[in-house]
């Protein structure tokens, strides 16, 4: 009898330990999606569903001696284009490519760092939801399901061959969908168009100025703010906090990042303009809300890939508690 | 009677038989009733969420209280044109519709905008254009760039068309 009892305790420490081993098997797979989304040369259309809206956008991967390069065209609409290369993302406005953006930090080699795992599995419960096809690929399912409803939960399809992410959709409540990007035709590897990188790297393009980091995208400096949020959700970590320039604002804007490991949040500060009185309010695209208002004299802007709750939450208990 | 109601709904019944259950149905308001009723029982089985009960009698009572409107007819012609306006418009609007469906990619359940109701602050209203700069900043530090890549920066370019703003529920005030 005892010998029984010790069995099944045994038994029931396997089981266990067999459940237990879900959740790393999935973090595992985020590794390879990162991995391969910089690795993988590729090019494909793929649409973005967003609140009741569709893109349709065309995208082209490519890694040179000098780096990755990517583009991203829409397709629909007014035409808009991104370039990104070396941790800068230039905008094709008006016939100009126009850097509007740098990526300070991770420069090199993109990566998850430890901690944004060991934040993602405190914060979601992953599950690994079996195999479908998305644009002709096969697909693993990968849910991340929150432990509270201050986050979103997100479902991703990942190429089981290649380790690309072929759609990702992002459920709010009741699980109706925030936003969605999914593939609808790929290409893998073989023979990608590369024109366009040597027609990005040539100088005196017409209509192009040239795409070198003007002096703006340096001037990104980490601070101490003072500034600081009381109720941010469980989980979130604060991952940057910088001074930095902002198209069409003449001050500096602190902005302070908070992140769960799968979503974050942004708290963007700067003196209020007289001229923006009733900005208060709140907006949203897709699974990103924005919450605006002014708290002594400065204006505070939250954005985040969480509900609007949370936007809003994590606003109102923003304060000053500097010197 | 009643078997022959359930064999109707079920699509089996042949084509004459069908007219005069019809028929039957029509004069006979206990037949009507039997009817209703299985309509009624098919949408539980179906969606017990939302059932509505004795929606044809609301319309009719609705119907009724409805002003009517005695017009001259001096302006028939004109109205047609219209008409066939508001009918080429709504042919239109159709195709948009099957194209959207088309576009629902999505095996979960696809923005239900009229049914769901929020316990939260519904959003309203769609990120203007002039806060792009915000999106694209956050972008940069989100760990959504470092899983989807440059994709993940079409929300920052996404435009604003110059439409009405887009509403979660058409009760909301």
């Amino acid at each position: 009898m005892k010998l029984f009892v010790v069995f099944c305790g045994l038994l029931l420490a396997v089981v266990a330990n067999v459940y237990a081993e879900e959740t790393p098997v999935s973090l595992d797979w985020l590794e390879t999606v990162v991995f391969a989304g910089h690795q993988t040369d590729y090019s494909g259309v793929f649409v973005y569903q967003y609140d009741n809206r569709v893109e349709t956008s065309n995208i082209i991967h490519v890694t040179e001696a000098n780096g990755e390069y990517e583009k991203l065209e829409s397709l629909d609409g007014p035409k808009r284009e991104i370039i990104q290369h070396d941790g800068h993302v230039w905008n094709y406005i008006n016939h100009k490519m126009v850097l509007v953006d740098s990526q300070q930090g991770h420069s090199g080699f993109p990566f998850l760092l430890p901690e944004q795992l060991s934040a993602l599995s405190a914060n979601y419960q992953a599950k690994l939801l079996g195999v479908e096809r998305v644009a002709g690929y096969n697909a693993q399912v990968i849910l991340f399901q929150p432990k509270d409803n201050l986050r979103y939960t997100h479902k991703i399809w990942v190429h089981t061959d290649s380790g690309l992410l072929l759609k990702a959709v992002v459920l709010g409540d009741k699980n109706q969908v925030a936003e969605q990007y999914a593939f609808t035709q790929l290409q893998i590897g073989g023979k990608i168009d590369r024109s366009w990188v040597r027609e990005f790297n040539s100088v005196g393009l017409p209509g192009k100025s040239l795409p070198k980091p003007p002096e703006a995208a340096k001037d990104i400096t980490p601070i101490n703010s003072g500034w600081v949020a009381d109720t941010l959700p469980s989980g979130f970590k604060k991952t940057m906090e910088v001074k930095r320039p902002m198209h069409g604002k003449h001050a500096p804007v602190t902005q302070i990042v908070f992140s769960d490991g799968l979503s974050a949040i942004s708290i963007f500060i700067e003196p209020n303009d007289e001229d923006e009185d009733d900005v208060d309010g709140l907006s949203s695209r897709g699974a990103v809300n924005l919450y605006h208002k002014v708290v002594d004299k400065n204006l505070i802007t939250v954005v985040g890939e969480v509900p609007p709750h949370t936007v809003m939450q994590v606003l109102d208990s923003v304060r000053y508690n500097g010197k | 009677m009643k078997q022959q109601i359930s064999v109707l709904m079920d699509g089996e019944l042949f084509e004459d038989e069908a007219a005069s259950l019809f028929d039957h149905i029509k004069r006979s308001s206990d037949v009507h009733m039997d009817w209703e009723v299985y309509h009624l029982i098919g949408d539980v089985l179906r969606q017990p969420e939302h059932i509505h009960r004795g929606l044809s009698a609301k319309v009719r009572e609705r119907m009724q209280d409805e002003p009517t409107v005695l017009a001259p007819r001096g302006r028939a012609v004109k109205q047609r044109i219209r008409t066939f306006a508001l009918s080429a418009a709504a042919s239109l609007s159709a195709v948009g519709v099957v194209a959207w469906m088309s576009l629902q990619i999505s095996p979960e359940v696809a923005p239900k905008m009229a049914m769901q109701q929020s316990a939260i602050r519904p959003v309203s209203m769609q990120i203007q254009n002039e806060s792009n700069d915000y999106l694209m900043a956050h972008q940069e530090f989100s760990p959504s760039t470092y899983m989807n890549g440059s994709a993940s920066y079409i929300r920052t370019v996404s435009y604003s068309r110059d439409e009405a703003p887009v509403k979660n529920s058409p009760d909301e005030k």
